[in-house]
């Protein structure tokens, strides 16, 4: 069987969600310091998402959540999902309880971040998520593992999957992404088209 | 229902023997880049799947120019490999067949629409003109029996259809692809391929009559 596993900033939804979030809560100016070093590589990933969890933390779990609800997600992927939902998964870096409303809408199933809650804000990171080992985790069960990305954080899970896919979607991928990509899809019809042929 | 078909343009290597500096591709013939003519001659094909290599992010932008739904393939080993890698890499997840276009092949408009309308397996080859040339050697009806880096009734220019379950990761050119399912039908076309400097030129030439 193939399994497709996605991850979801840029890949199912149409915008990144961060700067969803950071914009509401009016923090943009923190975070887009923080990512832009993350771009130029300053910041290592991880580094980068345990401070980012650090500023996003504090702001209400449930704000978040309905917020991010909300995001705009690629129709036709959407439907490809729902067609083949056992065999289609999220991998994303998110935390969970941010995540749970938007991934419930989706209907799959989902690997996330997760973090300790308290009074409706996050008090402790407890695990990040690392894609490949979801990738990995599927190959040692016999599947055929596509995965579908854009960003540093998808760069290993992309190496270790049989086929990825560089989603150029929302933006264009990084170059770490280019660089181990078997494909590269800049619209919905591209990858659709390509998910339907691996099936 | 016709078997579905994928159409994969070849665009990874580095065009050293033309000596322009850069990816056959972006040549500009006639005012268009070399790779804009092609979109253009399939613009009715649903699957076209672009193997990418050296400079594939210029090709990359060059094509959304004109086309955004294209699945781009990646040939990380393009400087290692020849076209016979980039047809299997284009082929391998499209569709049950699988049309190999060289990146640096301009072919008649009128003679594409008649190879997209044929059912099955062919190969495509045009009268003698290039400087480094393969050759086909034909049978009466015009079908491949053999390919040649000697002698041969045409010249082997491509493009060529088979189906995908065929091909194979190999080091080798597109023809060696096909070499052991030979005999397969021949069609004549009006085509040239511009692998030199007097290619290109002829090439000018060549497409004015289009």
């Amino acid at each position: 069987m193939t399994k497709f596993i996605f991850d979801l900033d840029g890949t199912i939804t149409k915008q990144e969600t961060l700067p969803i979030i950071s914009k509401h809560f009016g923090i943009q100016e923190e975070i887009d310091t923080l990512t832009k070093e993350t771009i130029k590589g300053n910041v290592p990933f991880v580094e980068s998402f345990i401070k980012r969890v650090f500023i996003l933390g504090k702001l209400p779990i449930n704000e978040v959540s309905n917020l991010l609800e909300k995001v705009e997600l690629y129709p036709k992927v959407i439907k490809f999902i729902s067609e083949n939902k056992e065999n289609c998964i999220i991998a994303t870096g998110n935390l969970e309880c941010w995540v749970e409303k938007l991934v419930a809408k989706i209907g799959c199933k989902c690997y996330c971040s997760d973090g300790l809650t308290e009074k409706n804000q996050v008090v402790k990171l407890t695990r990040i998520l690392r894609k490949e080992n979801i990738v990995l985790k599927f190959k040692t069960d016999g599947e055929k593992v596509v995965f579908i990305g854009d960003g540093n954080n998808d760069v290993e899970a992309m190496r270790e999957a049989d086929i990825s896919i560089a989603s150029g979607m929302t933006h264009f991928p990084a170059n770490s992404v280019l660089s181990v990509a078997d494909y590269l899809v800049l619209n919905e019809e591209a990858l659709c088209r390509q998910l339907n042929q691996l099936l | 229902m016709p078997a579905a078909k994928s159409v994969i343009i070849s665009c990874a290597g580095i065009g050293s023997r033309l000596g322009l500096a850069t990816t056959k591709a972006l040549i500009n013939i006639n005012g268009k880049s070399l790779i804009r003519h092609q979109l253009e001659l399939f613009k009715d094909v649903e699957d076209i799947r672009i193997v990418v290599g050296y400079q594939a992010n210029d090709v990359v932008d060059e094509v959304r120019k004109y086309r955004e739904d294209v699945i781009f393939v990646y040939n990380h080993r393009y400087f290692e490999t020849k076209t016979g890698a980039s047809y299997y890499l284009g082929a391998k997840d499209g569709n049950e067949y699988a049309i190999e276009y060289d990146g640096d092949l301009l072919v008649h408009p009128d003679d594409i629409k008649t190879l997209l309308n044929q059912d099955g397996e062919w190969i495509a080859y045009a009268d003698k003109m290039s400087d480094d040339a393969v050759y086909v050697k034909t049978d009466e009806n015009g079908n491949v029996l053999a390919f040649s880096r000697e002698q041969g009734d045409y010249e082997w220019t491509g493009p060529c259809c088979i189906k995908k379950d065929k091909l194979k990761y190999s080091s080798g050119h597109v023809f060696n692809q096909l070499e052991p399912y030979l005999p397969i039908k021949g069609i004549k076309v009006r085509a040239c391929d511009i692998d030199t400097y007097d290619d290109y030129q002829r090439a000018l030439e060549f497409i004015k009559g289009w």
